[in-house]
């Protein structure tokens, strides 16, 4: 089993200068086995990382090892060729001029694998991704979601220890999507290969992944378990990434302990602080719209603050407002869409705490 | 890999062009201005820079005349019988022009041109006779072979320039007219002069024709008075001098096409399909129609009627279709070892440097594709350098060069080889480009991780979805350089005589009847060659998908 280890790893292009790299300084161990998560904007980094790992491109500085084989440094790199990896690509990279059967094929007559298992395994593998019975069908006359089982079906027939996937979803439709990231889960946990996955869509990440590296200008802002990374965000790119939030200027009225009272608009709320946080410090305070609650002005919880619905929009299964406190600050609420409100309305809203974050106004990259 | 394809264009383009900027600088007495001087205050030489400009500078016009109504007829009416309007284009393009020029020197030569013949003798009306050896004469038989480069560009401008362009200028109040003026005349205005201008430089490097057309008339122009500088004793230095000022003039005239084109690049970037609904002439489409079939008559019906007839009869005159045969066809194919020979040589050659073009081609497309390698733009202009010289100017720079070389190519299928070569990378550079472009690099990527190693991802990947791209343009410098003569006329000797060569020689000693058939031949050769390659095309497309890129 294979685990990745990239250490300070930099690599930019044209100029050189750091200030432009496409990524940065970055270190990461990926243990073997897990579903691990490249995840950030487009821009970020992530899919220069995964070719670094390829072999495709030599890094400025750093190294990236499996195990104690040293894959990649300035000075040498090991062929995508010989790292015994399997990569999906965003556009499947399909052979067109090839049958489904040959593109699977592919790989294992490399390895000069006699004809009959060469057979036996890629009709099995076809079998696993649902291609039984188009082996003859050349690319062309396949669906997107056919031809990404292609593509996955020639990676892993060669049986790799890892598996790298650029963006693989991004160009199905929505339904094919969430099908193809439950069959995505399954294939990985059934073969116990190290999955490598970028994209930029955090809730694929969420579903997908034990773990995500979130990515930001070529630095990487978090590691760490979905749960983790979504609950108890490092700072405020990974907040404002992971999922919707609202972040509002505020300062620090009074610190002790590692938590403190936190002042925005008309809002008081007793916070954990980031280090050095002390009191009068300028903060940013972020708040998830499912951690805002709207109760009716007759409610009697504490520490509520009047605010004012401005917005109102019903999507399903939650209700979204957009709503305003006293001098303006406008705060994007979701919550349980059995309770109405209406526009113009009065309302008391309580914020849990549990879900909301402070993070130092400067210093938002580490 | 890229130390050999730079080793090559080195021996090829580099330093030919070098031995001809030294061979027109440095004299007896070391470096020396006077064969440029000359080259600019003789009368025989500027009146010979001066013939070239106005032959491209009429030639030019008329394709637009012609090109532009043909491309709009086309891409926006409702014009009958399009398919023969595009097929016109197509066979004007591709026949030899020294052939069409032969044969109108058969219909029109002052003394013995059938037409002339008949005006004069037989309606006794001689105002109504023309005399070919002048220069509407030689205006007259390049159009043919320039205006399509026009009717291109301008249909594949007007097809490509978005319908809601117009139709948005329409809704705005603009009527048919103005529309077409204001709006799609300035997106296709840099397409039509593009077009112009590569007519204008293709115009001016035809030796066969200038030869055939103006030498009788004493009208001498630069590839003619550059290939009479190599009467004995020949010139060097101021044939070096006279091919620089032609590179100075083509280049010029590239260089405009280019820059024009890239400002206005919106113009053929068109976007999405483009829907126009094509205008209803009425029955001025039957007009237009006329004027098509005028065009066919000149550029395709009238010569190649007149080369069969001459080619079959025992003499050519009023009545010749008396005694008709086939004497001649068994003449140059069997009795005469010159025209046998010249045949051979020319498949050959042809082969051979559609080969090698289009290998070479290859390997500096996927340099500066697929590399970083510093140097790789380099490579891709000076692959493009050839497209600047005519035929003649590498012919001279390729002799100057072998010439000081201890090697004795000269006279030999090797010199010549190594001219078509030079001459036709560029086609083979751009073959390979648009082949490789359309060729995502996943593709060759995804077999690399695979296991495949760079040589094996080639051949198992990138060059079969290159093959038929790669083979289109083999038959794109195959046709050109089983015709070529501007080069071949001055590397030549009577071992390794060309086709094209041999026609000029015979028509020199006046045999036209066999001239006739030998042009028949090299045009029945075209024909298979683009036959065979549509077949073999198809075959291909038959097993494989639409399109290469995923």
């Amino acid at each position: 089993m294979a685990g990745i280890a990239i250490e300070r790893l930099s690599k930019s292009f044209g100029g050189g200068d750091t200030g432009n790299a496409a990524v940065a300084d970055l270190s990461l161990d990926i243990a073997a086995g897990r579903f691990v998560t490249l995840l950030g904007p487009s821009g970020c980094g992530k899919t220069t990382t995964l070719r670094l790992i390829a072999g495709y491109l030599t890094p400025d500085a750093g190294t990236i090892r499996i195990g104690d084989r040293e894959l990649s440094s300035p000075q040498h790199v090991v062929p995508p060729e010989q790292r015994g990896m399997g990569m999906v690509f965003q556009n499947y990279a399909v052979w067109p001029h090839k049958t489904v059967f040959e593109n699977v094929a592919y790989g294992l007559k490399l390895r000069k694998v006699p004809a009959r298992e060469l057979i036996t395994k890629v009709e099995a593998m076809m079998e696993l991704v649902g291609l039984a019975g188009l082996g003859a069908r050349y690319p062309h006359a396949l669906s997107g979601g056919q031809q990404q089982r292609v593509a996955l079906a020639r990676s892993l027939v060669v049986e790799p220890e890892i598996l790298l996937l650029d963006e693989p979803l991004s160009n199905l439709d929505a339904k094919l999507r969430e099908r193809m990231r439950t069959e995505l889960k399954s294939l990985q946990r059934r073969t116990g290969i190290t999955f490598v996955y970028v994209t930029h869509d955090q809730a694929e990440a969420l579903a997908l992944s034990d773990e995500i590296a979130v990515l930001h200008r070529g630095r990487l802002q978090q590691f760490g378990a979905p749960r983790q990374v979504y609950a108890k965000p490092a700072n405020r790119i990974v907040a404002d990434f992971m999922g919707l939030v609202n972040l509002l200027p505020a300062t620090v009225i009074s610190a002790s302990g590692g938590t403190g009272l936190v002042s925005a608009s008309s809002l008081r709320l007793m916070l954990p602080l980031p280090k050095g946080a002390a009191a009068g410090a300028a903060v940013d305070l972020a708040i998830r719209p499912e951690a805002i609650k709207l109760l009716p002005l007759d409610a009697t919880t504490a520490g509520t603050v009047p605010v004012k619905i401005e917005e109102q929009s019903y999507l399903g299964n939650l209700s979204e407002y957009y709503v305003t406190l006293a001098d303006g600050t406008r705060l994007r609420v979701q919550t349980d869409a059995s309770i109405e409100h209406r526009i113009g309305d009065q309302a008391l809203a309580a914020i849990d705490p549990e879900r909301c974050y402070v993070f130092l106004a400067d210093g938002l990259d580490r | 890999m890229v130390v050999g394809a730079l080793a090559l264009l080195l021996i090829l383009i580099v330093l030919p062009l070098g031995s001809l900027l030294i061979g027109s600088l440095v004299g007896d007495g070391g470096f020396t201005l006077e064969n440029f001087a000359r080259a600019v205050t003789s009368r025989l030489y500027y009146q010979a820079l001066l013939n070239s400009l106005i032959l491209g500078f009429w030639t030019g016009l008329l394709s637009v005349a012609i090109g532009v109504p043909l491309a709009w007829a086309v891409s926006r009416t409702n014009l009958p019988g399009k398919p023969f309007v595009r097929l016109t284009a197509s066979i004007a393009y591709l026949s030899p022009p020294f052939l069409i020029a032969i044969a109108y020197v058969n219909l029109f030569s002052p003394n013995a041109g059938i037409v002339n013949v008949f005006m004069r003798d037989v309606l006794h009306l001689p105002a109504l006779t023309f005399n070919i050896f002048s220069m509407t004469g030689l205006v007259f038989v390049t159009v043919p072979h320039t205006f399509p480069f026009v009717y291109l560009l301008a249909s594949s401008a007007l097809q490509s320039v978005d319908a809601s362009l117009e139709e948005s200028a329409q809704i705005l109040g603009a009527g048919r007219l103005r529309t077409a003026l204001t709006v799609t005349a300035p997106l296709v205005a840099p397409a039509i002069l593009s077009g112009a201008l590569i007519g204008f430089v293709n115009a001016i490097a035809l030796f066969g024709s200038q030869a055939i057309i103006g030498l009788p008339g004493r009208i001498f122009t630069l590839p003619t008075r550059i290939y009479a500088l190599f009467d004995y004793p020949p010139q060097y230095g101021l044939a070096s001098a006279l091919s620089l000022i032609f590179i100075a003039i083509t280049v010029a005239a590239l260089y405009g096409q280019r820059a024009y084109l890239a400002r206005r690049s919106y113009v053929t970037m068109g976007g999405k399909g483009a829907r126009h609904h094509a205008v209803d002439l009425g029955w001025s489409r039957w007009l237009l129609l006329a004027f098509c079939i005028l065009v066919f008559a000149i550029t395709i019906l009238l010569p190649y009627a007149a080369l069969i007839a001459v080619s079959l009869s025992k003499s050519w005159g009023l009545a010749f279709w008396q005694n008709l045969t086939l004497d001649n066809y068994r003449f140059i194919l069997v009795d005469y070892d010159v025209t046998r020979r010249a045949i051979a040589n020319s498949l050959i050659l042809a082969s051979l440097a559609a080969t090698l073009a289009v290998a070479m081609g290859a390997i500096i497309g996927w340099i500066d594709l697929r590399t970083r390698i510093s140097f790789r733009r380099i490579v891709d202009y000076v692959s493009l350098v050839p497209l600047g010289l005519p035929g003649i100017v590498m012919a001279v720079a390729i002799l100057e060069f072998w010439l000081q070389l201890p090697i004795a190519l000269y006279g030999t299928l090797a010199i010549l080889l190594l001219a078509y070569w030079a001459r036709y990378i560029p086609l083979g550079v751009r073959a390979a480009n648009t082949a490789l472009r359309q060729i995502d690099p996943t593709l060759e990527e995804s077999a690399r991780i695979l296991g495949a190693s760079w040589g094996q991802s080639m051949r198992d990947v990138t060059l079969p979805l290159m093959r038929p791209a790669l083979f289109a343009g083999w038959l794109l410098v195959f046709v050109p350089a089983i015709q070529e003569l501007s080069a071949s006329i001055l590397l030549f000797s009577s071992n390794s005589i060309t086709l094209a060569v041999a026609v000029y020689n015979l028509y020199e000693t006046g045999h036209l009847e066999a001239v006739a058939a030998l042009a028949i031949v090299n045009m029945a050769i075209i024909g298979a060659a683009i036959a065979i390659a549509r077949r073999i095309a198809g075959a291909n497309e038959a097993g494989e998908p639409a399109g290469a890129s995923s």
